[in-house]
């Protein structure tokens, strides 16, 4: 039996498919997710969500939010998810530059600047 | 009686204006359909944000957030006014304005520092024409606004918040209630009021609480919590902007549906006196005839 992943956006329900095995962009790491695991409610980070479905794998970019696996489903709540051959590289780049030329005087300007970082370097990595 | 040719003209000037009201009547109408459809996608976003709100807190965890207290004695304050770029609306920004010109007066008055971001032409205009200086001001969101473009400002507005450079946000826009309801309304997002928007959702957490417990937090539930927060406020501010875009394309649906009506009405009563015009145009005729005829018998 398959897992179903569903990517919910603002906008709208992005993705609704089965897949054999997932792979999600945890905040602190790649978290592999495959049918029969235990309930969980995680926080993503910026990377690339891997999926493992029977047409082939599919990959896309995760822009932060929240995974709900319960049963066979996965939920994915982001604000976007962006197909990686349709990131555009070198705008990932300039947007790191960007982030990096932050200000960092105070600890809320310093934590600003590492989410904006973050994110980038996310961009970047997964644009690749 | 009046010119029996210059009624004919006015008459087709009319039913001229009439096929404008009744076209932009259906464009409102299609754009309202869109505009409702994604008002629908984002709850399906905020139902399942709730959710994990609602197992957080069955799982005992202190909800508790820096955007979530509220500021003693805000020395700066930011509203945003949510307009549209057209007109032809109904009273849609009118209502907008006189709801947020005197909250707007009694801020400065009361706290002194008050920035305003407008969006939507006729929000810039009608604020410069009372007088209120704007800050940042939008063009881009129509009747569908992008959530990329609303996050940007929203993340704008969490920066700006977090490192202190206000401590209120104010959303003046015009709630959607029901097709034939919509309030302009007044809404502190900042800081940010609770995290449960309605009652069901509080209801469904003491059922889901057996169930809740045995989720797994990742990394931690309080990690979790930092990430809820922000992103409530984002989602809450996107539902903000929808509810502006579907509001004003029901107002110009109401309002062009009304032109429409009393265009027909205008037709029907400059028809009436064209065809009287016409007759007594006529019998006149004829009395000169006839007055002829009798004047030549004599």
């Amino acid at each position: 039996m398959a897992l179903r992943c569903v990517v919910v956006t603002p906008e709208r329900t992005q993705l609704d498919r089965e897949a054999e095995y997932i792979s999600l962009p945890m905040f602190d790491g790649e978290l592999g997710v495959m049918n029969g695991r235990a309930p969980m409610i995680g926080r993503l980070g910026y990377g690339t969500m891997k999926l493992q479905t029977a047409a082939g794998p599919e990959r896309y970019y995760i822009d932060g939010g929240f995974a709900h696996v319960e049963g066979d489903v996965v939920n994915v709540l982001t604000g976007k998810a962006i197909p990686v051959d349709l990131l555009d590289s070198e705008e990932a780049r300039n947007a790191l530059q960007e982030a990096l030329e932050l200000p960092a005087s105070s600890p809320e300007e310093s934590q600003i600047k590492a989410t904006a970082v973050m994110k980038a370097r996310g961009q970047v990595r997964a644009s690749r | 009686m009046a010119n029996a040719r210059a009624l004919d003209k006015r008459r087709k000037s009319i039913r001229n204006i009439r096929k404008i009201t009744r076209t932009m009547e259906l464009i409102a109408t299609a754009r309202y359909k869109k505009a409702m459809d994604r008002a629908h996608a984002v709850t399906a976003y905020t139902d399942r944000l709730s959710q994990i709100v609602s197992s957080l807190s069955a799982a005992g965890t202190e909800v508790d957030h820096p955007l979530l207290q509220p500021r003693d004695n805000p020395k700066a304050v930011r509203v945003l006014v949510l307009s549209s770029n057209r007109g032809l609306c109904g009273g849609y920004n009118a209502g907008i304005l006189r709801a947020a010109a005197p909250r707007i007066r009694e801020l400065a008055d009361s706290i002194g520092n008050v920035t305003v971001d407008v969006s939507g032409k006729r929000g810039i205009n009608g604020l410069k024409f009372r007088g209120i200086q704007t800050a940042e001001t939008y063009l881009q969101f129509e009747d569908q606004p992008a959530y990329d473009e609303v996050e940007k400002i929203a993340s704008g507005f969490l920066d700006q918040y977090i490192t202190g450079q206000f401590d209120r946000l104010e959303v003046v826009y015009t709630k959607f209630i029901s097709t034939s309801r919509q309030e302009a309304t007044i809404e502190t997002l900042l800081p940010f009021g609770s995290l449960d928007e309605g009652e069901s959702v509080s209801a469904d957490a003491t059922v889901d609480s057996q169930n809740a417990n045995q989720y797994e937090f990742l990394p931690t539930a309080e990690s979790i919590l930092e990430e809820v927060v922000p992103t409530s406020f984002k989602a809450k501010l996107f539902k903000c902007f929808l509810d502006a875009a579907v509001s004003e394309q029901v107002a110009r649906m109401i309002a062009m549906k009304g032109a429409t009506e009393s265009a027909g009405e205008m037709i029907s009563q400059l028809s009436m006196t064209y065809n009287r015009a016409r007759q007594s145009q006529i019998t006149g005729e004829i009395m000169e005839i006839i007055g002829g005829v009798e004047a030549l018998k004599g």
